[in-house]
C-alpha cells in the first residue's frame, strides 16, 4: 500500500515526506487516537512502577499476603481501594494486575502476529500447493471454538508448564488463523508488482524476497492488527481468569480480580473489589482499539484526514 | 443449488474427521478414563484400573480405540459422566434446551432492537440520534461481554431488582403453567441481552452503513423521482437489499452464540451447556468436557455449512464459482 503514496498526487512529493511520516501527521491529528494513547502510556508506566509505587500508596505492599486483621475494608483515607477478601489491597493487586494483563496481552500478540506472519507470507508467497495445505490448516484452526479449547488445552497442561506461559502459549497458539489468512491476501496482492521479479531474478532467495521486499509493504496491515489483537487478547486473558482458567490464582492479573465478581455478595455488597478490575479492563480495550482504528486510518493513503 | 449444498456438505467432513482426531487425543492426553468415564476415579487400586483398561479396550491399537470411540459417538453414546454417575448424553438432553432457548432469545433480542436502531440510524446519519446509538455501538463492540455481563447483574439485578440474578427459573412455580414460562422468560431476558450484545452492535452498524450506501444508488432516485413516499422507500426498496447480507451472518451467530454461552451463563447462573462444561471441568468430570467439546466444535462447523450455504442463496455467483 505505501507504494501509493509514494507515486501518488504531485504535491506529496513537493512536500517529500515518507510514507511513515505522512501516517505519524495523520495519527497525530486524531485527537481520539492521541488521548488514547497518553492514556494507553500512564496505564503502561503505573503497571511497570508497581513494585516502586505500592509501597507510596497503600500500607500493604504485598500482592499474595493474607491479613485476617484487615479483611474486607471499604475505600478508607488508607487503603484507597480497600481491600479484598483476604485483607490485600485493591490498589496494590490493580497496579500489579495490569503488569500481568499487558504481560500476557502483548506476548500472546507477539506470539500470534509471529506465526501469522510466517505461515501468512509463506503461503502467499509460494502459492498453489504450499498455499492451499497451510491455508487448510487455517481453517482448522480457525475451526476451534477458541474458549472451550484454551480451557481443555490448560486443564491437560497444567501442573506440567508453568501456568502463566501455558496461557499465553495456548492463547497464542489458537488465534494466529486471522492473521495469517490477512498477511496471505497482502503478500498475494504484493507480489505481483515489478519489484518483487527484479529481487527474485538478481538472485534473492525465497526468503530475503519475503523479509526484506514483501514485509515491509504489508507491515502496515500487520500493526493495525496487531493493536486490534493486543486489545482482544487481554479479554482473552482477563476472561480466561474470570472462570478461573486463566493466570494461574496466587498472581494478580485483572481477570483474576474480577473473578470476585462470580460470588453474589462481593458483586451486590463490595464493588470496590471489582469495579477497579472492570473499570481497568474497559478502559484500556477502549483506548487501545480507538489507537487501532486510529492507525488504521492514518496508514490507509486513500483516507483524507 | 443441490449440487452446491452437497459440495460444501462434503467439504466439511475430512474438517470434522480431523476435529474428532484432536478431541480424541486431547481425551486421551487427560488423566483417568474420560473416553467413556466407566472407570471409577476414586478406586485407585492399579489392579482395578488395569482390569478395566484391559476391558474398555485402552490396550488395543490406538486407530481401532478411536474407531470404537467415533462409532458409539455418533450413535449418541457419549459415555459415562464420573461425577452424575449418568449417561453424558442424558445430562446433555437435559440441559441443552436451557442453552437453545438463551442463544434463541439473544437472536430475537439482537434482531429487534438492531433493526430498530440500524433502520434510524441508516435514515437519518449525522444527527444526534445515530450518534448515540454509534456511541453504545461501540460501547457494546469494545467491552467484553463478562465485563459487561457483571455490571448488567449489578445494575440492572441487584441496584434496580428489575431482573433475578440467576437462575433459569422461579424454584416455586409449577412447571408447565403461564407462570412458568412468564418466569424462564424473565430469568432470560439479561443473560440474552448480554450474550447478543456483541452482534447487535454489529449488526447496527452493518445496516445503517448498508442503508446509507443503498440511498445513494440509482433506484433510489428513481423510486423519489416516480414521487414513491420516503418511508416506502426505506421500508420496502432499501431495507430488501439491505437484509441480504445480514442473513448471512445468522450461520457465524450459531456457533459464537453457542461458544459465547459459556461465559454468559457463567456470570448469570445459568443452568446450560456451558455451565454444565465448566462444573465438568472444576470437578474432573472429563467425559462430560470431551463431549460437549465435541459438540461445539461440531456446531462451529455446521455454522459455518449454514453461512456458507446462505451466501450461496443470496448470491448467485458464489454459488456457481
Amino acid at each position: 500500500m505505501t507504494t501509493n503514496a509514494a507515486t501518488g498526487p504531485a504535491k506529496n512529493r513537493e512536500k517529500s515526506l515518507s510514507p511513515w511520516a505522512i501516517a505519524r501527521r495523520k495519527f497525530m491529528k486524531n485527537k481520539l487516537a492521541m488521548i488514547s494513547t497518553a492514556f494507553l502510556f500512564i496505564v503502561i508506566i503505573l503497571s511497570l512502577l508497581a513494585p516502586t509505587l505500592a509501597p507510596h500508596l497503600s500500607p500493604i505492599p504485598d500482592v499474595a499476603k493474607v491479613n485476617i486483621s484487615k479483611m474486607n475494608i471499604a475505600p478508607n483515607g488508607d487503603h484507597l481501594l480497600g481491600t479484598d477478601k483476604s485483607g490485600r489491597d485493591v490498589l496494590t493487586r490493580l497496579l500489579y494486575g495490569g503488569r500481568i494483563s499487558l504481560l500476557v496481552g502483548a506476548s500472546a500478540t507477539a506470539l500470534v502476529i509471529f506465526i501469522g506472519t510466517l505461515v501468512g507470507s509463506i503461503a502467499g508467497f509460494f502459492g498453489g500447493a504450499v498455499d492451499s495445505m497451510l491455508m487448510r490448516f487455517t481453517d482448522f484452526v480457525l475451526n476451534f471454538p477458541f474458549l472451550v479449547f484454551v480451557i481443555v488445552l490448560n486443564t491437560i497442561l497444567f501442573g506440567i508448564v508453568d501456568g502463566l506461559w501455558v496461557l499465553i502459549g495456548v492463547i497464542g497458539f489458537l488465534s494466529w488463523g486471522g492473521v495469517a489468512r490477512i498477511v496471505r491476501s497482502k503478500v498475494l496482492a504484493e507480489k505481483e508488482n515489478e519489484y518483487v521479479l527484479a529481487a527474485i531474478s538478481i538472485g534473492c532467495s525465497p526468503a530475503k524476497v519475503i523479509v526484506k521486499h514483501l514485509l515491509p509493504n504489508v507491515m502496515s496491515t500487520i500493526i493495525v492488527q496487531a493493536t486490534l489483537l493486543f486489545a482482544s487478547l487481554i479479554i482473552a486473558e482477563s476472561g480466561l481468569s474470570y472462570l478461573g482458567f486463566g493466570v494461574p490464582q496466587e498472581i494478580p492479573s485483572w481477570g483474576n480480580m474480577l473473578a470476585y465478581a462470580n460470588e453474589p455478595d462481593v458483586l451486590q455488597g463490595k464493588p470496590w473489589m471489582w469495579m477497579p478490575p472492570a473499570l481497568a479492563i474497559t478502559l484500556t480495550i477502549l483506548s487501545i482499539n480507538f489507537i487501532g482504528e486510529g492507525l488504521k486510518d492514518a496508514l490507509n493513503p486513500k483516507s483524507l484526514r | 443449488m443441490v449440487k452446491y449444498v452437497l459440495r460444501r456438505l462434503l467439504g466439511m467432513i475430512p474438517m470434522l474427521f480431523l476435529v474428532s482426531v484432536v478431541v480424541f487425543f486431547l481425551a486421551k492426553a487427560m488423566p483417568g478414563d474420560s473416553l467413556r468415564g466407566e472407570i471409577d476415579p476414586t478406586n485407585t487400586n492399579p489392579e482395578y484400573i488395569a482390569e478395566m483398561q484391559e476391558k474398555l479396550g485402552y490396550n488395543d491399537p490406538v486407530y481401532v480405540q478411536y474407531w470404537n470411540w467415533v462409532t458409539s459417538f455418533v450413535q449418541g453414546d457419549f459415555g459415562k459422566s464420573t461425577r452424575y454417575k449418568m449417561p453424558v448424553s442424558d445430562l446433555l438432553l437435559e440441559k441443552i434446551p436451557n442453552t437453545v432457548f438463551l442463544a434463541l432469545t439473544a437472536l430475537i433480542i439482537t434482531y429487534i432492537l438492531a433493526f430498530a436502531m440500524g433502520m434510524y440510524s441508516g435514515r437519518k446519519p449525522y444527527t444526534i440520534g445515530d450518534n448515540l446509538i454509534a456511541g453504545f455501538n461501540y460501547t457494546g463492540l469494545a467491552i467484553p461481554s463478562f465485563v459487561a455481563g457483571v455490571f448488567a447483574v449489578y445494575f440492572f439485578a441487584f441496584k434496580l431488582h428489575w431482573f433475578p440474578f440467576a437462575g433459569s427459573v422461579d424454584i416455586e412455580v409449577q412447571n408447565g403453567t403461564i407462570d412458568y414460562w412468564m418466569s424462564r422468560i424473565h430469568h432470560v431476558m439479561l443473560p440474552a441481552f448480554i450474550l447478543g450484545l456483541f452482534s447487535t452492535a454489529s449488526y447496527t452498524q452493518f445496516l445503517r452503513n448498508d442503508l446509507i450506501e443503498n440511498s445513494r444508488k440509482d433506484f433510489v432516485r428513481t423510486a423519489r423521482a416516480k414521487g414513491t413516499p420516503i418511508g416506502k422507500i426505506y421500508n420496502v426498496h432499501i431495507l430488501r437489499n439491505s437484509i441480504i447480507p445480514l442473513v448471512t451472518f445468522l450461520g457465524f451467530d450459531i456457533a459464537s452464540l453457542m461458544s459465547g454461552a459459556v461465559i454468559t451463563e457463567k456470570i448469570f447462573s445459568y443452568p446450560g451447556i456451558g455451565l454444565l462444561f465448566l462444573d465438568s471441568v472444576n470437578n474432573r468430570d472429563y467425559p462430560t468436557v470431551m463431549a460437549i467439546t465435541m459438540m461445539l466444535s461440531a456446531l462451529v462447523l455446521v455454522g459455518n455449512l449454514i453461512a456458507d450455504i446462505l451466501y450461496g442463496v443470496v448470491d448467485p455467483r458464489i454459488r456457481l464459482g
